[in-house]
């Protein structure tokens, strides 16, 4: 279960981790139960501030995705099988607009974009 | 005798110092990190080469000049530990100032080169290292601390047996030559140094457990098993040093309370026995487990992936030996131009583990 981040990048790192982590459990390698490494352990193995690992784990948690208990350490929530609430529903169609507004401006066709997001969905389903 | 242990850890001295170039990752060279497919560069090996043949010309000389010398001149002991000492500090600063200067050839190598400017820079790891981590639970290195206290009990309750001169030095024939008169504190001074001794290898191994699982991301399941490996070794080492303390440190005790116990024999053995047993011990972790446990042997086949290269950490590490890095919170980190671990001077912790307990030893030696 790796998991790679790149210091150089546009993208905040503890939003890389973020993104990371959620991928591991689309593609079903993480599962509901299982605990994430202590923010100690994984800071010292990235080299990076435990803030960082600290405020991504937040994140994590504030989407719903794990949840962070006192001593046992951050645990990923099962993967919600009975549809999304409004609140998270209304979150994503936030996000997903400007990307898809974006990808029309700079000049990606309707069929491309579609394509692109099954082939993205089957890559995350593959194993 | 002192000829003897001189000259044998001389020669290991020269074997293992002209051998580290060859015992290093190939991916960093002299400190400076060399992207995995230039690490070929003919120039990189002409460095390495250099570098060993002139410690290994060199130490032999040394070693050949000492010994020829020590024979003729019938030197006394106390010549021959000062000299001894002076060729084996003169022959470690010939490996820094080689060190130092192959370094700086390096970086200006790497630098006219251009390497690893284009390619892109990750950090990886596993979410599951930790769990995998198979380093000794910290519980068996309180257990020698049991052994300690116990001594330090029985030495109260025998303290009228004890000699009025309390022996604090003991000469390379393993008899004392400096005592201190009989005091609470000189009689248990010695079990004070190794309780500290026990505590510090304690405080490393929390440490070590704590620091980071570095992976190479072009290598990461390989690299992984070598670093586990590098790691569960590296307790190991440190437990059996922990008991080898103890049981010269116990020994000697022992023969302060009970005359009885002052074996000749034993006395002399014990300390060298010590001596070599580490030194064997040594080799071994140097040339089978290596730098971050490169060279233990790893079966599964990977593909090495060239379109990341690893992060090059070269400015977090001055000099190419020294790593500051006040973000990772790792205290211990491997070393970079040999093999075992360094300090992050980043990291405020790691001068308390190895310092304080330092401190402690000198201090008691010199009040005791």
């Amino acid at each position: 279960m790796f998991i790679q981040i790149e210091a150089t990048s546009d993208i905040p790192i503890y939003t890389q981790l973020a993104n990371q982590v959620i991928e591991l459990i689309a593609r079903g390698q993480l599962q509901g139960g299982d605990t994430l490494p202590s923010v100690r352990a994984l800071a010292s193995d990235l080299s990076v501030n435990m803030h960082t690992v600290n405020k991504s784990y937040h994140e994590l948690e504030q989407k719903g995705i794990i949840r962070i208990v006192p001593k046992s350490g951050a645990i990923i929530n099962p993967i919600v099988q009975y549809g999304m609430s409004r609140e998270n529903r209304q979150r994503i169609i936030e996000r997903i607009r400007p990307i898809l507004a974006e990808s029309l401006v700079l000049g990606m066709s309707l069929e491309e974009i579609e394509q692109l997001v099954s082939a993205t969905l089957s890559l995350l389903k593959e194993d | 005798m002192s000829l003897a242990i001189f000259l044998v850890t001389l020669a290991f001295m020269i074997v293992l110092q002209s051998a580290i170039p060859f015992l290093l990752k190939k991916t960093i060279v002299f400190g400076v990190t060399i992207p995995e497919k230039n690490a070929t560069n003919s120039e990189l090996a002409t460095y390495k080469r250099r570098y060993s043949s002139i410690v290994l010309i060199t130490g032999i000389i040394a070693f050949v000049a000492f010994l020829v010398w020590s024979i003729n001149t019938h030197a006394s002991e106390d010549q021959l530990v000062w000299i001894g000492l002076v060729i084996q500090l003169g022959l470690l600063l010939l490996c820094m100032a080689l060190y130092l200067y192959y370094h700086a050839k390096t970086t200006e190598l790497k630098r006219n080169k251009t390497w690893g400017i284009r390619t892109k820079q990750i950090r990886v790891a596993d979410l599951q290292s930790h769990v995998k981590d198979a380093m000794l639970p910290s519980s068996m290195y309180v257990l020698p601390m049991l052994v300690t206290i116990g001594l330090v009990i029985y030495t109260t309750t025998q303290y009228s047996l004890l000699p009025d001169m309390i022996p604090t030095h003991w000469d390379v024939n393993g008899q004392p030559d400096a005592f201190s008169p009989k005091t609470p504190f000189s009689s248990i001074a010695l079990l004070v140094i190794l309780l500290v001794m026990q505590v510090m290898m304690l405080g490393i191994n929390i440490a070590t457990k704590q620091s980071g699982i570095k992976l190479n991301s072009s290598k990461k399941k390989s690299s992984q098993i070598q670093q586990l490996a590098f790691r569960k070794y590296t307790s190991w080492f440190l437990l059996m040093t922990t008991i080898l303390l103890t049981i010269l440190f116990s020994f000697l005790q022992l023969t302060t309370i009970h005359e009885g116990f002052q074996n000749v024999t034993l006395m002399m053995g014990l300390p060298l026995g010590f001596l070599l047993v580490m030194l064997i011990a040594s080799a071994v972790y140097a040339f089978k487990v290596g730098q971050g446990g490169s060279r233990i042997a790893v079966s599964i086949a990977e593909e090495e992936s060239t379109e990341f290269a690893d992060e090059d950490n070269d400015r977090h590490w001055k000099l190419g030996v020294f790593y500051v890095n006040k973000q990772d919170p790792s205290i211990f980190v491997e070393k970079r131009f040999g093999i075992g671990w360094s300090i992050n001077f980043g990291n405020p912790v790691g001068y308390f583990i190895v310092f304080v307990p330092l401190l402690l030893v000198l201090l008691v030696s010199f009040f005791a």
